[in-house]
């Protein structure tokens, strides 16, 4: 049966790199190979684990198992023909603008606060023209509506809710992870074609 | 005379002196400079230069801060 094609063909010049694969990067991969991105650059040094499950897209037979492996697997279930390219390691001021060479925007999906900082940061200050999708404040349940996406500046743009970070009693939760990672996935689409689309047409000449 | 700076777009006031650097600057704030994006004048300063990024009066100052979850 063949590929229901995809509406926007300019993406398949498009480049998004993922740092990390947890909650939030591991769904925002989903959707942009649903959307059929042109490639994906997938970054994570960690391996699934059963606590994982409550809201990564991971299944149990993947426990031990390095992320970018797993996301591989499944990302390909999803279109077998998909560019994709995964990176097992540890992501630093150092080696990110090579991990995520030729990226058009970078989805920072970290869950530690400082790795977040670390990384928006370092894509601000040393990957001239990328554009960074970050997040902050999705722990907890419910209060959907609360998670903004906000573009702060040319290059930046945060989701979240900006206040609910995680903490004891404070969980994650499929739920409102999900919402802030399809947010993610929601924004990288619309500055695709919306503001990189000329740019990714050109590309066809 | 007080000193001002002015942080995410709205003017603070300094009764005494401007802080010196923008690491007093959170400092002073209270938050964990570990977790924010700064950008001063325009210019993202990367966090290992926070102690060393001096105020000056009128500064403009955006600070963007991060919460863990992911």
């Amino acid at each position: 049966m063949a590929k229901t094609p995809c509406p926007f063909f300019e993406l398949k010049n498009a480049v998004v790199g993922i740092a990390g694969l947890g909650g939030l990067g591991s769904n925002v991969a989903v959707a942009l190979t649903r959307l059929r991105v042109g490639k994906l650059i997938l970054a994570d040094f960690d391996v699934v684990d059963e606590s994982n499950l409550n809201r990564q897209n991971y299944f149990h037979d993947q426990i031990g198992r390095h992320k970018v492996d797993a996301s591989l697997e499944n990302l390909r279930r999803i279109d077998p023909e998909a560019n994709l390219s995964g990176h097992k390691v540890r992501l630093t001021p150092d080696n990110i603008p090579q991990v995520f060479a030729g990226a058009h925007i970078i989805a920072e999906c970290f869950d530690r606060a400082d790795q977040k900082r670390m990384i928006v940061e370092t894509v601000l200050s040393k990957m001239k023209d990328v554009i960074v999708v970050g997040v902050s404040g999705l722990a907890g349940y419910g209060r959907s509506n609360e998670i903004r996406t906000t573009r702060l500046s040319s290059r930046l743009v945060l989701i979240g809710d900006g206040v609910s970070g995680t903490g004891p009693g404070i969980p994650l939760t499929a739920g409102r992870v999900g919402v802030a990672a399809y947010h993610q996935a929601n924004a990288i689409t619309e500055i695709l074609l919306n503001e990189l689309g000329s740019i990714l047409l050109r590309k066809e000449s | 005379m007080n000193a001002t700076l002015k942080i995410n777009g709205q003017v603070r006031e300094f009764a005494e002196r401007l802080p010196a650097t923008l690491a007093e600057l959170l400092k002073t704030l209270h938050i964990d400079e570990a977790t924010i994006v700064a950008e001063l004048d325009g210019k993202i300063i990367p966090h290992a230069e926070f102690s060393t990024a001096v105020l000056r009066e009128n500064a403009s100052i955006e600070l963007v801060r991060f919460v863990g979850g992911g």
